[in-house]
């Protein structure tokens, strides 16, 4: 049986759902590697290079996970959404990097959209290598194209719903794998949520709308993150009372976004910089500080 | 018999504690070094207090602050632990309402506070290095073969400071022992490292950042006297340094541990509580978090470090 495995990192947050919709729909049996924890990222510090970033380094260790329980593992290259949209150049080296460092085949698409290279004609090259007839590809990208569309409107929804609690609200800014994953961010949204906090995340605004904005900070941002990144933050400026920055040792996109951000936007932020020997301890006096700055006067 | 408050700020270096009355003033104070053992260091803390305490006063509210305060938060039952930024904007506030901006020096950390009508607007804490800090100078002190509270006096004597990497410690370390090797006076040298560390500092923790007087520096590199002439030279406003800069922190909290009393009554006798911390990793589930159980007279009261809150 060929079994597909989808490590849960990096790419996971931006198609995990659309891909899993697309392998049940056309029967392939997949693994998904589990939530991130200690072992999977000490294994990915031992296998990668140092001055690769936290989140690329708990990928292969993702990678690592899998590697012994699945015929094939999943690594698109994802390299560019047109117009000078660029991604992380993580996202155009993994699939290489994965190559490189194991000997398991891989399932391999391209986004490269300056070249035409879509996310529909990848997966129809996945499909066909999998044995699928080109009818059976196309129900799945359809079915798996809706249900995604349907989600992510949900979830532009709830975000936007959001912007209007009476709650003390806090826009997230970060890479979703950062954001979502055990082992990097979701400490923090979960201490904010225990505290009581609106969490607005910059990931969940629609893109079409951010991205554009970016330009009011800044015309020569170059990667399509960080203006999506950047872009929510000018679109919900009025709305919220502060911004956390979240980032993953040593990122070259938010090192430069972020610093760029904070010099520009008028209201409180805080920018938290995530490595594997991070302890909460730490954090949380930033968090709770934080936190205690927003609620007001400090006088008697 | 008349209400006091007791202020503890357990940091990395030193361990300060401040006990202040209903008004806010200062009725005595204890400055110690933590060495790496910051129970034993309250402590003693708490001994010299007791002794230069007068007896018409009763301990109405604890507070704790800095790196150990949870842990000093459990062994006095302090009725409030808070965060040290927090607490040294409430302690420069009650002296200083007009302040704007708060510059602080610490042992590990360095730190930076806007404040505008008595609100935080913004602040910024070192990241990843504890580059120019306390415990670097203290060090590069001993490289040197002078005392820290020497330090001050020895930078002020120089007329050409000589020129150190603000960026980076190891960097700045080994500009210094190139620069002692070749013949450099000791007091050029000693107020190119103050003069750095207040590169380092608006460089770092400073950057982006708009500071508008009044500003108050404090923290126990406040106390260096080099430090502070480079920091007025090169922000060419005025410097404010209180008498207790030091003891900010400690009196932040102790004045929240006022606005926070609940009634009850504390003692500063420590003598038969027993204190102590097992550490232990758990191996449950991959992550094998690092747990830390603390006794108090032999009871546990609580564990910390566990991801999924078993513990």
């Amino acid at each position: 049986m060929n079994r597909v495995g989808i490590p849960r990192s990096l790419f996971y947050y931006y198609y995990g759902n659309f891909w899993q919709d697309f392998f049940d729909s056309l029967n392939i049996p997949y693994i998904l590697s589990p939530i991130s924890n200690q072992e999977i990222v000490n294994k990915g510090i031992k296998i990668a290079s140092d001055e690769m970033c936290l989140s690329l380094k708990n990928y292969l260790g993702h990678i690592d996970y899998l590697k012994d329980k699945c015929d094939y593992i999943l690594v698109p290259r994802i390299s560019n959404f047109k117009n000078s949209n660029q991604t992380c150049t993580n996202f155009w080296a993994a699939y290489d990097i994965v190559k490189n460092k194991f000997q398991n085949k891989l399932l391999h698409y391209n986004i490269d959209l300056n070249k035409g290279k879509t996310l529909k004609k990848g997966l129809y090259k996945i499909g066909k290598e999998m044995g699928k007839t080109k009818h059976q590809i196309k129900r799945a990208y359809k079915y798996a194209l809706i249900k995604d569309k349907k989600r992510i409107k949900k979830n532009h929804i709830i975000n936007l719903n959001k912007l209007k609690s009476d709650k003390t609200k806090i826009l997230i800014v970060g890479h979703p794998y950062n954001l979502y994953d055990d082992m990097i961010g979701k400490d923090i949204i979960k201490y904010l949520i225990k505290n009581n906090i609106e969490v607005i995340y910059s990931d969940k605004f629609d893109p079409k709308i951010t991205n554009p904005l970016s330009k009011k900070l800044s015309k020569d941002l170059y990667f399509k993150y960080s203006k999506d990144n950047l872009g929510s933050v000018v679109y919900s400026m009025k709305n919220i009372n502060g911004v956390i920055f979240i980032s993953s040792f040593p990122c070259a996109l938010d090192s430069l976004a972020n610093e760029l951000a904070m010099r520009k936007i008028k209201i409180p932020y805080l920018n938290l910089v995530i490595d594997d020997s991070t302890s909460f301890t730490g954090l949380e006096t930033r968090l709770e500080s934080f936190l205690d700055m927003l609620g007001g006067k400090l006088n008697d | 018999m008349k209400d006091c408050y007791l202020g503890v700020d357990i940091g990395s270096i030193s361990t300060k504690g401040v006990i202040i009355d209903d008004d806010n003033n200062i009725i005595t104070s204890a400055y110690i070094w933590t060495e790496g053992n910051p129970v034993e260091a309250v402590r003693k803390l708490l001994d010299i207090l007791k002794l230069n305490l007068p007896k018409e006063y009763v301990v109405k509210g604890i507070g704790t602050t800095g790196s150990a305060r949870k842990l000093i938060g459990l062994m006095l039952k302090a009725n409030i632990v808070k965060n040290e930024i927090t607490a040294h904007a409430i302690g420069t506030l009650t002296f200083y309402p007009n302040v704007r901006t708060i510059l602080e020096i610490g042992g590990q950390d360095s730190k930076i506070i806007l404040i505008k009508n008595g609100i935080i607007t913004n602040y910024a804490m070192n990241t990843l290095c504890a580059a120019g800090t306390g415990s670097f100078l203290s060090s590069q002190a001993k490289r040197l073969g002078i005392n820290a509270e020497e330090f001050g006096d020895y930078a002020l004597k120089s007329k050409n400071p000589v020129k150190i990497a603000a960026r980076c410690t190891v960097f700045a370390e080994s500009d210094l022992v190139h620069k002692a090797q070749v013949g450099y006076a000791k007091e050029d040298i000693i107020a190119g490292l103050c003069k750095s560390v207040v590169l380092n500092y608006l460089n770092n923790v400073g950057k982006g950042k708009k500071i508008t007087p009044p500003i108050i520096f404090q923290g126990g590199v406040s106390k260096n006297k080099g430090v502070v002439k480079y920091f007025k030279e090169i922000l060419k406003e005025d410097i404010i340094v209180d008498e207790n800069s030091h003891l900010m922190g400690a009196i932040g909290i102790a004045v929240l541990a006022r606005r926070n009393k609940t009634g009850n009554t504390y003692s500063l006798e420590m003598k038969n509580v027993t204190f102590s911390t097992k550490a232990f990793e758990c191996h449950r589930c991959p992550n094998t978090c690092e747990l830390l159980k603390i006794y108090r007279n032999d009871k546990l009261v609580d564990s910390w470090g566990s991801k999924c809150g078993k513990y």
